[in-house]
């Protein structure tokens, strides 16, 4: 169980990091004046100082008005229809760079339909199949954008 | 008149059947997206945007512009027949049109929902049709003082008019020009904050960052919500929907008002949601059957839903006429001008008078094949959301990631989209505004220039925002906008404790 408290203040710090990202960035291109007018590091340094100030500006809040912040921010069965939802698409993802898009799609779908939706085995994976089968044509044939292929797609000649 | 000249142009460009049948299967692309959850106008433009690439720009806005109004046509069947609202902005749509839908008023409530989501977008185009070309030459005007002042003054009222605590508000719109500023830098060409990752050197898309933001991300709250579609089964039947439109005119006064309303926000940055929701507000507030409201009041139907739709509407008036976008969508269809090649703004009414009569002509004609295409599909897209949400849910990934690989062909965009979507997640929970960061992304460039130009221009002294009685004007209008709000509560906090010690 997270409190929103705990929530509010990890965004908030995480947001304060990437602001200090982008200065700590900026000051590596010259935040000054230069040759043509402001350095290119100028603007993304000083809308990073916004960021970091911004951020603190909402730790304070979160801080100063912590009493109505008890609220909870996850419960553990949310935590867990959110994770079941979210693992497997990491895991579609890290497919995908290895296999290609469409291996990664049949993959996921046949997955997640059979383990989530509770569907035969059998028909989660012609599903699975017989979505990035139409996936390729409507993109590959019709609108002629290529996807991201693996070696599978290298076997079958299909480029 | 000069106006409806080029209207009349923009008519001949427009009404084509290539262009017909392009508006058809933008509204049909646009009603499904609207209807499915996770997937909204943002995000159905972002996603349809890179298969147009090869098209023909007035071709291509036809097809994204009808595509908008049909998701926004199918938020509102969503919030009707399932009490689940398919884009933020039909919310308020839920209040009254789902105890409607409850009461066997589902055919009157989707009726009067699209009918008036139909005038109060004609108003906004017709808004659109007087003023554009106004706005436009007196836009002609501007150099780049005026431009950025224009900027501050849209991300100004973001701040000052959101919900949301300014400080987040802030954190958001940052963040964006942060995102905008990676990779290229437009005016030395040199490389920035892409420390050193190989990935980072064409930046980040903003398409890539509204496909995680409003997709992966609205999934995961749908999810974490536990989805349980509770729908009523709506026949639509020809003598209610007739019936209903002669009860259209008793609501004049919430058509025009709620019209009024819409169309303000829609110029300005409120967008949509809040035009819903104030004009909701305004509805209950000011009628006479106020206890009514929230138990099926048809004039809680016609409110936000006239509100919506101007607002939508509208919110391509500055973005065309100005180059600053009202709504998030609108953002992502001027991304797509200017990777098209065009440069939204008031040359565009000069270079290019075919393109945006074009686009004029065809939100009248998009508007009502709209309409008329939603009251015949909507048993159709109701029968969608019956689908079981463990095919569903996985496909809509499926069709985000993908849609984020074709914007550029980059594998490292699939990781991109992942983080955005997680952020998209906490951000929503805890009540980030994420239009302000998409807005930031696309205008980040150009604001930057902006920027950068009248620093030139005045030798490195801020004092050229003050230069001429314009850009003053402008960026007062901005800082009242941005610290408005905050100085009238701190006033009000200030001038409390007097009263109440007064009272006692």
């Amino acid at each position: 169980m997270i409190s929103r408290y705990t929530a509010e203040i990890g965004t908030a710090t995480l947001t304060t990091g990437l602001g200090l990202a982008a200065v700590v960035g900026a000051l590596e291109f010259g935040i000054g004046w230069g040759d043509a007018g402001p350095e290119p590091g100028a603007f993304p340094f000083y809308i990073g100082l916004l960021v970091v100030g911004a951020s603190i500006g909402t730790l304070i809040q979160a801080t100063v008005g912590r009493h109505g912040l008890h609220s909870v921010f996850l419960h553990k069965e949310e935590a867990k229809r959110v994770a079941s939802f979210f693992l497997p698409i990491l895991a579609f993802v890290v497919v995908a760079r290895l296999l290609g898009l469409y291996v990664a799609t049949a993959l996921y779908l046949a997955f997640v339909m059979s383990v989530q939706g509770k569907y035969r085995l059998v028909i989660s994976i012609a599903s699975g199949i017989a979505a990035a089968v139409i996936f390729y044509f409507v993109l590959e044939v019709a609108f002629q954008v290529p996807l991201l292929k693996g070696p599978l797609e290298a076997a079958l000649g299909l480029y | 008149m000069e106006n409806f000249a080029s209207l009349l142009h923009g008519f001949g460009v427009a009404l084509t059947t290539y262009h017909v049948m392009l508006m058809m299967i933008g509204v049909l692309l646009g009603i499904l997206v609207g209807v499915l959850p996770g997937l909204g106008a943002p995000n159905g433009v972002s996603l349809l945007l890179p298969l147009t690439f090869t098209m023909d720009p007035v071709a291509a806005i036809i097809l994204l512009t009808s595509m908008y109004w049909g998701a926004l046509f199918g938020g509102s069947t969503t919030s009707i027949l399932f009490n689940i609202p398919g884009e933020p902005s039909s919310v308020a749509t839920t209040f009254d049109g789902y105890p409607m839908a409850r009461q066997g008023q589902a055919t009157q409530a989707l009726t009067l929902a699209f009918l008036s989501a139909g005038f109060g977008a004609l108003v906004g185009v017709i808004l659109i049709t007087v003023l554009s070309t106004w706005v436009a030459k007196f836009a002609l005007r501007f150099s780049s003082p005026e431009y950025f002042a224009v900027y501050f003054l849209a991300f100004a009222s973001f701040i000052g008019l959101g919900a949301a605590s300014p400080f987040k508000t802030i954190v958001s719109m940052g963040l964006g020009f942060a995102f905008a500023a990676v990779g290229m830098d437009t005016v030395s060409g040199g490389l920035r904050l892409t420390y050193g990752f190989n990935e980072l050197l064409s930046g980040i898309s903003f398409l890539i960052a509204v496909i995680g933001l409003f997709g992966i991300g609205e999934l995961m709250l749908t999810m974490e919500e536990g989805l349980r579609f509770d729908g009523i089964r709506a026949r639509v039947k020809i003598r209610d929907v007739f019936k209903t439109v002669a009860t259209l005119p008793r609501y004049w006064v919430t058509l025009l008002r709620s019209s009024a309303v819409g169309c303000w926000m829609g110029i300005t940055p409120g967008g949509p949601t809040a035009a819903s929701f104030m004009s909701y507000g305004l509805a209950k507030r000011l009628s006479r059957r106020k206890e009514g409201f929230g138990r099926g009041e048809p004039e809680g139907v016609v409110a936000p839903e006239t509100a919506d739709h101007a607002a939508g509407s509208s919110a391509i008036l500055p973005m065309l006429a100005l180059g600053v976008p009202g709504s998030a969508t609108a953002a992502v269809m001027m991304g797509g001008l200017m990777i098209w090649g065009l440069n939204p703004g008031p040359m565009l009414f000069v270079e290019r008078p075919d393109f945006v009569w074009g686009l004029i002509a065809s939100m009248y004609l998009g508007n009502i094949v709209a309409v008329l295409m939603v009251l015949a599909t909507i048993p159709l897209f109701a029968s969608i959301l019956r689908i079981p949400f463990a095919i569903i849910g996985p496909v809509i990934v499926v069709v985000c990631f993908i849609g984020a690989y074709t914007v550029a062909g980059r594998p490292f965009d699939l990781w991109l989209a992942l983080a955005f979507g997680g952020v998209g997640y906490l951000f929503k929970k805890l009540d980030y505004p994420i239009a302000p960061l998409v807005l930031a992304m696309v205008l980040g460039d150009k604001a930057e220039d902006a920027f950068r130009q009248s620093m030139i221009m005045s030798r490195g002294s801020l004092s050229i925002f003050w230069s001429n009685g314009l850009v003053a004007t402008l960026m007062l209008i901005g800082l009242a906008l941005a610290f408005g709000p905050l100085l009238s509560s701190t006033l009000g906090r200030l001038l409390k404790p007097k009263t109440s010690s007064a009272v006692a």
